[in-house]
């Protein structure tokens, strides 16, 4: 078989060899165009929109509780706030490689400090005490490792005492910790911890969000390795979304 | 795929990307090329991977190969170009495994074994190309594939054994 293995790679590469030096050029050329010098005009383009709900918004949703009826309610008034955000959306994200158009919805945080659009065909959002919790809207086999998404906000702890506590809680669990500062698809930290690399070893991201009143939200994402380029990347998609109201 | 180039593509660096793509475009293309079995498709489907390696690296993640992620993107984008050019050809219908009609060779000049490879159902021919082009492992084959990796397995395994069949067939042929 050693003789066939030899044969079929001969074969193979002799056949793919006869590039013409200019099929390169032509690429790279394409490429170059493509990103790099048009990115003036793309990276103006695709510009991020502030993460914190702009204040003539908020301008906006006061005077809408300012000429509404008497009986408005605290409840009345996050309503109308939540009604600026449209319902529902779609957007484009990318999985393994592929563009895939999705259609996500608008949900409240936790005494609605945040908003995000789910993937409500695959997740669902689960108000807790403490926290909320994104997960499967489909339980997961036994066989996988947990995959979430919990949202949680530390009022008086600043991130950079957050990213110092964090960093110490994962390396307990973790062999492989890295922090970095990112700006996609929050701003923040981003905290990442593994151990293994089987399929189904475990992954925690953690960001680590400033609330800009002193305190921090931390997004916690786990998974596992083989789900990095699945739910790992619809988590991301998902978290683009996140939007803090002030 | 070096941490610094990898790191200088994360930051947007023109250089860090050409340094990549020079790296890696060699073998691209001949994948590219030997999958689509087609020069002008093999450039679209290069092209698109490497700009979609640069808009998507923030996804990469590094616990895992990168040459099995980027081919991945690439094998995706050489699928859509041949999905896309069957719509205005007759449809593939020795993709079913388990097929006992695993190539349409009545239909060819099988040749040489490259035409062979060639004619084989994609099951068989995409596993094999990988392996023989890059020296891809079975468990790389199945991350970029998005295969279990015994179907891999078995599927290498059927794939040779054809080959070696009709290499024989061939041979008794031209000794006759």
């Amino acid at each position: 078989m050693n003789h066939l293995d030899d044969r079929v790679r001969k074969e193979i590469l002799d056949s793919t060899e006869d590039t013409p030096s200019t099929l390169k050029d032509d690429i790279w050329n394409h490429i170059d165009q493509e990103l790099f010098q048009t990115k003036g005009r793309r990276k103006k383009r695709v510009k991020k929109k502030s993460k914190v709900i702009p204040i003539v918004i908020a301008a906006a949703a006061g005077l809408m509780i300012l000429f509404s009826s008497q009986t408005e309610t605290g409840s009345a008034f996050i309503k109308q706030i939540k009604d600026l955000f449209v319902p529902e959306k779609e957007i484009i994200q990318s999985i393994e490689g592929n563009e895939e158009e999705t259609n996500v919805n608008l949900q409240e945080g936790k005494d609605s400090e945040y908003i995000i659009y789910i993937d409500e065909e695959r997740y669902k959002l689960v108000n807790g005490k403490d926290s909320d919790i994104i997960t499967t809207k489909e339980p997961l086999e036994e066989r996988y490792p947990k995959v979430s998404m919990e949202i949680k906000q530390f009022k008086d702890i600043t991130p950079e005492e957050m990213v110092s506590t964090l960093e110490t809680e994962l390396a307990a669990e973790y062999t492989k910790i890295t922090t970095e500062t990112v700006t996609e698809p929050v701003n923040g930290y981003k905290l990442h911890g593994i151990s293994g690399s089987e399929w189904d070893s475990p992954v925690t991201n953690v960001y680590v969000v400033d609330n800009l009143n002193g305190g921090s939200f931390v997004i916690t994402e786990k998974y596992f390795l083989e789900a990095a380029e699945g739910h790992g990347a619809r988590f991301y998609a998902m978290l683009q979304e996140f939007e803090i109201i002030e | 795929m070096n941490d610094d180039i990898l790191a200088g593509i994360r930051n947007g660096s023109r250089d860090a990307f050409k340094q990549f793509f020079d790296t890696y475009e060699n073998y691209a293309i001949r994948t590219a090329k030997a999958i689509t079995r087609n020069d002008e498709d093999a450039k679209d489907a290069v092209q698109e991977a490497f700009i979609r390696v640069y808009r998507n690296i923030s996804t990469y993640n590094s616990a895992l190969s990168f040459d099995a992620w980027f081919y991945r993107i690439l094998v995706n984008e050489c699928y859509r170009i041949i999905t896309k050019e069957k719509k205005n050809t007759p449809v593939d219908t020795s993709t079913i495994e388990n097929n006992a009609q695993l190539t349409e060779h009545s239909k060819e000049n099988l040749s040489d074994l490259y035409s062979m490879i060639q004619n084989m159902a994609d099951l068989y021919r995409i596993p094999i190309l990988l392996k023989y082009i890059k020296g891809f492992s079975e468990k790389e084959i199945a991350t970029i594939l998005e295969l279990n990796q015994n179907t891999v397995k078995s599927r290498l395994f059927n794939g040779r054994n054809l080959l070696k069949t009709q290499l024989e067939l061939l041979e008794m042929e031209g000794s006759q």
